[in-house]
């Protein structure tokens, strides 16, 4: 599979009720020990209720500054969630299908 | 409509480090092992699961294969993406360090990424009177 045919696509629950788009795919470096790096494994994708786009990860990464751009960004951004590969139910070429009683996740990278 | 999704929980911990690929891979540059700028990266492939297929419970997670770069110029602006087979993989294999830029493990030589300037280096540049040696 092509990651750039799945971002921007429709994420839909398993009524067909539309959630939002995917914005983005998260990866975790936890897969197989390679002779360089580990494999990396999809954790999940992230799910914006407006917007597949995104600019420099503001709403994830929680930087403040600059101030009004950090503000513009994160209400841009605002209800963005993760949705884990275990709750996807099927990738089609226009949206992703979850599976009944999903759960969603809090969107940030901090630890 | 668009529905509103349950509470937001916290993600579970992971032991390895997160990547998003909008944010840490993809549209970086691509060093080779000695430093040689050897592309940017254009796209990732996956190792699946087929479109229009249901993925069953417990199925395991899709890992990243290779990093694609090829001609996007196009499609980035008119819409779609190439062909894949017109796209040029690095396998994930070959990565050797994630930052502000991916470093590979192996020289930019022998990938396919680099055949453009290889072939005007040796069809086009090494002909010119003087262009086959080092300044003298």
């Amino acid at each position: 599979m092509i990651l750039n045919d799945l971002l921007g696509s429709d994420v839909r629950d398993s009524d067909g009720g539309r959630l939002g788009e995917v914005s983005d795919a998260r990866f975790a470096l936890d897969g197989t020990p390679g002779q360089l790096l580990s494999d990396a494994r999809l954790v999940g994708i992230v799910v914006s209720p407006r917007t597949a786009a995104s600019f420099l990860g503001y709403e994830r990464l929680g930087i403040t500054q600059p101030w009004p751009v950090a503000q513009l960004l994160r209400w841009w951004h605002r209800g963005s969630f993760l949705v884990l590969w275990e709750d996807i139910a099927r990738m089609d070429p226009d949206a992703v299908y979850l599976r009944p009683g999903y759960a969603a996740y809090e969107v940030g990278l901090q630890r | 409509m668009r529905k509103q999704p349950p509470p937001l929980r916290k993600p579970p911990e992971v032991a390895g480090r997160l990547l998003d690929a909008q944010l840490h891979l993809l549209d970086r540059q691509l060093l080779d092992v000695d430093g040689v700028p050897v592309t940017t990266i254009d796209d990732l492939e996956l190792s699946g699961p087929e479109h229009d297929e249901p993925i069953p419970e417990g199925a395991e997670a899709p890992r990243i294969t290779a990093l694609l770069t090829g001609p996007v110029l196009g499609t980035r602006i008119f819409g779609g993406r190439p062909p894949s087979n017109r796209l040029i993989r690095i396998p994930w294999s070959d990565v050797a360090e994630v930052g502000t830029v991916l470093r590979l493990g192996v020289k930019g030589e022998s990938l396919d990424a680099l055949w453009v300037e290889r072939w005007l280096r040796d069809r086009v540049i090494g002909r010119i009177p003087g262009g086959s040696h080092d300044p003298e």
